[in-house]
């Protein structure tokens, strides 16, 4: 019973959704989608909660055991509760200039650093997989060369014009096709996993058997 | 009732497809012969992985990705975790499961616990083995590359739908010496998962994990349907450009309805 209930409200909501995407117009269906979209919404906020004394459980936890780098949790915490009183009693709205200052001053430029940060990990991926150790190897090694060559003034003013256009053919014809490729399958894919959860034979996720 | 153009013949791909795939559980049910799957070794190498961080004393760190449940890969993610964590449980092996979307945090922590409990293992379950990191992408990001060097998993399993960080997971997985198996269908990070890990399960092959790992006619039969689905696609294609080519432009009408 414990597998089944969730499961069939799953199908039965499903379903309400699926057919309010290609019929919003029929009945009161896309009532119900908006209504159930809503409801995800509420459902998603409930689990921040959730989130937070994860969070809190663990870091707590380390703090305790005084574990290496336990100042980090209690950073970390602070910085939780501190920006949720701030937020919930002091700015109130998302315009408010102190959260605008948080958002803007710390969030978005500590995203920015480690996105940036990327840039040097490909560097190092590129390194380990630019070796032409087999065919298969050799080939993404020459058609890589080929695109980065392409993609810097330089290349064009060494070898000519020429290179761009095997660039532009690596990629709209050799790329594209692979990848619609596997776009098709993973597709495929994506609506008989969905409907492998819907009609419950794949319940790992509800305590059912995963193997 | 008015619908937008390529809504029509979706509806009827979707509705025709789905039959398809419920005849073939039904099938496989009663017994129909089955196909043989092709190795994916990606997926064989979770038992090595799990058993390569028994032997070191080590975890298995699983990530479902960022996307949330409205995406399927996260969803295969899921059934694929739960695989990963009955193999941990039943060698006594510790699992740490990294989430980013907080809606995916309760399913992923009821999956693990389940997995423990199926096991006979109930009392070694821990709270702290599913753990939400930060609902931003970079924050969740840098929260795993910190995990990744303080607990050094002796492997990484990534399988679900990611963004930017995951060349940034990856690499440092690989930087502190995990064994890592990948896996998503977003076409842009696949280049990067097939750079930096060991093995890399491409597009289909993550929504084809459940079934290839169970081994479940029912399951497997869905397996059926969707390679019946690109021989469609493909004779669709096929057809496409031929009358294309000719000037007849009867199938594109049709799809556009």
């Amino acid at each position: 019973m414990k597998q089944e209930v969730p499961i069939i409200i799953g199908l039965v909501f499903g379903l309400l959704v699926i057919l309010g995407v290609f019929f919003p117009t029929l009945g009161s269906l896309g009532v119900w989608k908006k209504t159930i979209d809503d409801w995800f919404l509420l459902a998603t906020a409930w689990a921040v909660g959730v989130g937070v004394i994860n969070l809190t459980q663990i870091h707590a936890k380390r703090i305790r055991s005084k574990s290496k780098g336990y100042f980090h949790s209690i950073w970390l915490l602070i910085c939780m509760y501190g920006l949720t009183v701030f937020g919930v009693f002091f700015a109130k709205t998302p315009s408010n200039s102190g959260w605008q200052f948080v958002y803007n001053q710390l969030l978005a430029p500590m995203s920015a650093t480690v996105y940036s940060s990327i840039v040097f990990y490909i560097g190092s991926a590129a390194y380990r997989s630019f070796i032409a150790k087999s065919l298969d190897s050799t080939i993404l090694l020459v058609s890589a060369v080929v695109v980065m060559l392409a993609a810097v003034p330089l290349g064009r003013f060494l070898l000519g014009a020429w290179i761009n256009q095997a660039s532009a053919w690596i990629m709209n014809v050799l790329n594209s096709s692979g990848m619609r490729g596997i776009q098709i399958g993973a597709t495929l894919g994506a609506i008989a996993t969905a409907l492998r959860i819907l009609v419950g034979i794949e319940r790992s996720h509800v305590g059912g058997a995963a193997e | 009732m008015k619908l937008s153009p390529g809504q029509a013949s979706a509806f009827v791909f979707l509705v025709v497809y789905c039959g398809a795939v419920l005849i073939l559980i039904y099938r496989a049910k009663r017994g129909m012969k089955l196909p043989e799957i092709y190795k994916i070794p990606g997926l064989d190498a979770i038992d090595e992985a799990v058993g390569r961080c028994t032997e070191m004393g080590t975890s298995v760190h699983f990530s479902p990705g960022i996307a949330g449940l409205d995406d399927a890969q996260t969803l295969a993610g899921l059934a694929i975790l739960g695989y990963v964590a009955r193999r941990c449980a039943r060698y006594d092996t510790d699992i740490v499961c990294t989430i980013r979307t907080i809606i995916v945090y309760p399913l992923a922590e009821e999956t693990v616990k389940q997995a423990f409990i199926q096991e006979g293992k109930a009392d070694r379950f821990k709270p702290e083995m599913v753990r939400f990191i930060s609902d931003d992408q970079f924050a969740y990001a840098s929260g795993v590359t910190d995990i990744m060097y303080r607990e050094k998993p002796g492997a990484s399993v990534l399988i679900g739908g990611f963004w930017a960080e995951s060349l940034l997971i990856a690499e440092v997985g690989s930087i502190v010496g995990a064994i890592q198996i990948a896996g998503t269908a977003r076409l842009q990070q696949i280049p990067f998962f097939v750079a930096a890990c060991d093995y890399a399960l491409i597009g289909e092959e993550i929504y084809a994990a459940s079934a290839y790992l169970t081994r479940e006619p029912t399951t497997m039969g869905t397996l059926v349907a969707e390679d019946w689905g690109k021989m469609l696609a493909e004779l669709v294609i096929i057809v496409g450009c031929i009358l294309q080519s000719l000037g007849i432009t009867l199938l594109k009408d049709l799809l556009s309805k």
